[in-house]
């Protein structure tokens, strides 16, 4: 193959720019994505960081979206069963915050991965609109007791990537 | 509509909207630090309250101070009025810490609503009435109580009200329904055969449909079910995505003797209604035109398209069509969660239905209900000749409450379907007359007076499961007197003018059930009627459930739309209060509620039921009877 040729170096100009439009194209895709979401920042954060979001439709940013939710909500437990050793007051509320977030990563989110897989985004969003009522069913439950909540960010956290998630599940309708 | 936009996540629409974090509105009380001296309060203002609705009963009414009244119903009295929220809460102390103790919880189950043991269901499937019995199959998750992979549950009955729960009819045993055996309906051969269609989701999760049928049809109980070798019958056609096609309806004759369905779909945000004929449930094919398509409206979910007679009293069967008759087309709106209806004219040769009235259209128009109530559909029971109507009505609480419970989701309460024989615009509907069996220890009130501004406590055995059928009628002079109107009032609106803590001269006045004596935990039903600058009455039919529960992880909306009240009409109201599910229906049926609710405190002994007015100038005379109903079987 001459690589010098004009012809070759034209080919693989355009090959490149082919490349380079159709990444551009998923990323606004993606970013369009997101700014129908409350946040789009944290949107794109979330489905920038899974590579496969380049080649992903609608459905499948949804998957991702879903997959973070469940990757906050595992992280979340954790901190619930530290909090229970460093914080033992606390305990009878966080163990109520342990079932919310036991139900978010349980059954929420396998809920909606299979709603999500089968085309039936309403339960999706269901899963996910329950998963930001859990964060937020945690956060109140220790000023209802009279304590200062040791996972406000994380409660937060949660609360805003499950509407961002809902968000993007609701274009699917 | 009552519901908000899609894509206002401020303020997530009526199906998962719970109450926002608090704003440091001073809503929440804390903890009490002087226990004995909020007990001293405690004690004086119960007495006080007590004394004061004493007062309330009786011909000759108290002086009443008609803002202190409305304060009962409102949020709580701020702290200008000497008494802070936190006193009205009963000091129960480890008992009273977390909301979900499994006593609140066991209180949900209804008393005779269908529902399955455990774990989850949702959309009522091919209910049909063959060889005696009534049959129900519905979509169930065997696994947890939350959506997953669905098979067909089943139950028999008798009565529509005692069941016997039977086997899993279909499971997802074939590559056609892997993924799930969705929502379907039966038909009813004139040969007494019974055929089922229903949508499979595919290994690959393709949305199709297959025919199956009882494995002994002379087996009146249906136990055994044959999927047909050769399906899927039916694939998604050319134009149509895999995932939108789905619930075939039952099937209904043309005039050419072939079969004819219905499936919902749709074209970008367009709804629309598929129709296939076929001779034999085995080969169908593909009309031209759709039953009828509505812009903007979205996926169509669990279509139902049926006769109603115009003249009669009866239900009709499926395939009757004629001068006498009209047709509803009905369809579940994934956009939104709700069932929508509409009555028009069916071209039998075009396939093609009309509606009525196109402001009024499917998806735009009217609602089965204005509550929680979806995926409904409708059969002929031929036993009775009447169109039945069954309905999923989901959890609105956290899906860690359903997991602690173990359970999640009712059926209503199975109702007859009627052309609205006055209005003639709507149908009506109301619970089957079997319901009535249940009821027992009737409570009658006749001719109390209610004031502008008063609550009155109703005394009785028992209030978690009650049957109430009331009538009211406004004081005229104060109707006619009325000058101070404005448009305004008659643009109330159930879900945002602030339920029944919010005063118009006319309204609101009804019955709170599942009451704390306190009424730190009510759920009033009511009318809130509003007159116009032109001097015509309009009333608004709601359910409350702002203050159904001191749990903060429940829905607390409101729901409701205008009810047509016709000259010379009083207003009626009969409200089904069964546990965690009240289902309300004004002027027989024309407008219907259903509400889940979650009280904590309102349970078992502690639930009461009040009437009330808290109009500020219309004086309300009221009429009740008040059944406590018997436990069916569910």
């Amino acid at each position: 193959m001459n690589f010098s040729s004009p012809l070759t170096i034209l080919f693989t100009l355009l090959l490149l720019h082919e490349t380079l439009y159709s990444t551009m194209a998923d990323q606004k895709f993606i970013e369009n994505t997101c700014k129908g979401t409350p946040s789009p920042n944290l949107c794109l954060k979330i489905l920038l960081a899974n590579p496969k979001s380049q080649n992903s439709d609608l459905t499948d940013l949804a998957l991702i979206g879903v997959a973070a939710v469940k990757d906050k909500g595992v992280e979340i437990i954790r901190q619930i069963v530290a909090l229970k050793s460093s914080k033992p007051k606390l305990r009878p509320t966080l163990n109520y915050c342990e079932e919310a977030y036991h139900a978010v990563v349980y059954a929420d989110v396998p809920s909606s991965n299979e709603a999500l897989r089968g085309g039936l985004a309403k339960f999706a969003e269901d899963g996910m609109a329950d998963s930001a009522v859990e964060s937020q069913a945690c956060e109140r439950s220790f000023s209802e007791h009279g304590w200062m909540s040791p996972m406000t960010d994380s409660n937060k956290a949660m609360n805003d990537v499950a509407n961002v998630v809902r968000a993007i599940i609701r274009m699917l309708l | 509509m009552a519901s908000s936009s899609p894509s206002d996540l401020e303020n997530p629409h009526a199906t998962c909207s719970y109450a926002p974090l608090p704003g440091g509105t001073g809503d929440e009380p804390t903890v009490s630090r002087h226990p004995k001296k909020s007990a001293a309060i405690f004690l004086v203002c119960a007495f006080l309250s007590l004394a004061f609705v004493v007062a309330l009963i009786g011909v000759d009414k108290a002086e009443l101070n008609t803002n202190e009244a409305a304060v009962v119903l409102s949020r709580g009295r701020g702290v200008d009025k000497g008494v802070s929220e936190k006193s009205f809460r009963p000091l129960l102390g480890a008992e009273n810490s977390y909301p979900w103790s499994s006593n609140m919880l066991d209180w949900q189950r209804t008393g005779f609503h269908f529902q399955p043991k455990n774990n989850w269901m949702n959309d009522p499937n091919g209910p049909v009435f063959y060889k005696g019995w009534y049959h129900l199959f519905y979509q169930y998750h065997p696994d947890a109580p939350v959506w997953g992979k669905i098979v067909w549950g089943h139950a028999v009955s008798k009565d529509l009200v005692n069941w016997r729960h039977l086997p899993i009819a279909m499971e997802t045993d074939q590559w056609y329904d892997e993924q799930g055996v969705w929502t379907g309906s039966a038909t009813i051969l004139p040969d007494g055969q019974l055929v089922v269609l229903y949508t499979g989701s595919t290994n690959e999760s393709v949305q199709v449909q297959n025919l199956a049928y009882p494995a002994d049809p002379s087996d009146p109980l249906l136990i055994n079910w044959v999927k047909y070798p050769g399906n899927p019958v039916l694939v998604p056609p050319p134009g149509i995505d895999e995932k939108d096609f789905r619930d075939p309806t039952t099937a209904w004759k043309t005039p050419e003797g072939k079969w004819r369905i219905t499936i919902g779909s749709k074209v970008n945000k367009t709804g629309i209604s598929l129709v296939y004929d076929t001779e034999d449930f085995k080969s169908f094919e593909l009309l031209d035109q759709v039953l009828h398509a509505v812009p903007g409206t979205g996926m169509w979910e669990c279509v139902d398209f049926y006769p109603i007679s115009k003249q009669g009293e009866n239900g009709l069967d499926t395939s009757i069509d004629g001068p006498g008759v009209k047709h509803v087309v009905k369809a579940s709106m994934d956009d939104d969660r709700n069932d929508y209806y509409s009555i028009g004219t069916y071209d039998a040769l075009k396939g093609k239905w009309t509606p009525d009235n196109p402001a009024s259209d499917v998806g735009i128009g009217l609602r089965y209900d204005y509550g929680i109530y979806y995926a409904s559909k409708t059969f002929y029971d031929q036993d009775k000749q009447r169109r039945v109507l069954w309905s999923w009505i989901k959890e609105t609480d956290t899906e860690a409450s359903d997991i602690s419970k173990g359970w999640a989701s009712l059926m209503g309460v199975p109702r007859t379907i009627l052309l609205d024989k006055k209005t003639q615009t709507n149908i009506i509907q109301w619970p089957v007359e079997e319901i009535n069996r249940l009821r027992t220890n009737a409570t009658v009130f006749k001719n109390l007076v209610v004031e502008a501004g008063s609550l009155v406590p109703l005394e009785l055995p028992a209030a978690s499961q009650l049957d109430i059928v009331a009538e009211f009628e406004l004081d005229e002079a104060t109707v006619m007197r009325l000058n101070d109107v404005s448009d305004a009032d008659v643009a109330y609106d159930c879900a945002k003018n602030g339920g029944a803590a919010t005063r118009g001269a006319l309204g609101p006045f009804g019955i709170t059930v599942l009451a704390h004596e306190g009424l730190i935990e009510h759920t009033p039903v009511y009318f809130y009627v509003a007159k116009g600058v032109d001097g015509n009455l309009k009333t608004f039919f709601c359910a409350d459930q702002s203050r159904s529960s001191s749990a903060m992880d429940v829905d607390k909306s409101i729901y409701g739309n205008v009810v047509p009240v016709m000259k010379g009409e009083k207003l009626s109201m009969r409200i089904l209060v069964d546990h965690s599910i009240v289902e309300s229906f004004a002027q027989g049926g024309r407008t219907c509620i259903t509400s889940r609710v979650y009280p904590t405190k309102a349970i078992y002994n502690n639930a009461q039921v009040f009437l009330f007015n808290n109009a500020t100038a219309a004086t309300v005379t009221a009429s009740l009877s008040i059944w406590q109903m018997k436990s069916a079987q569910i």
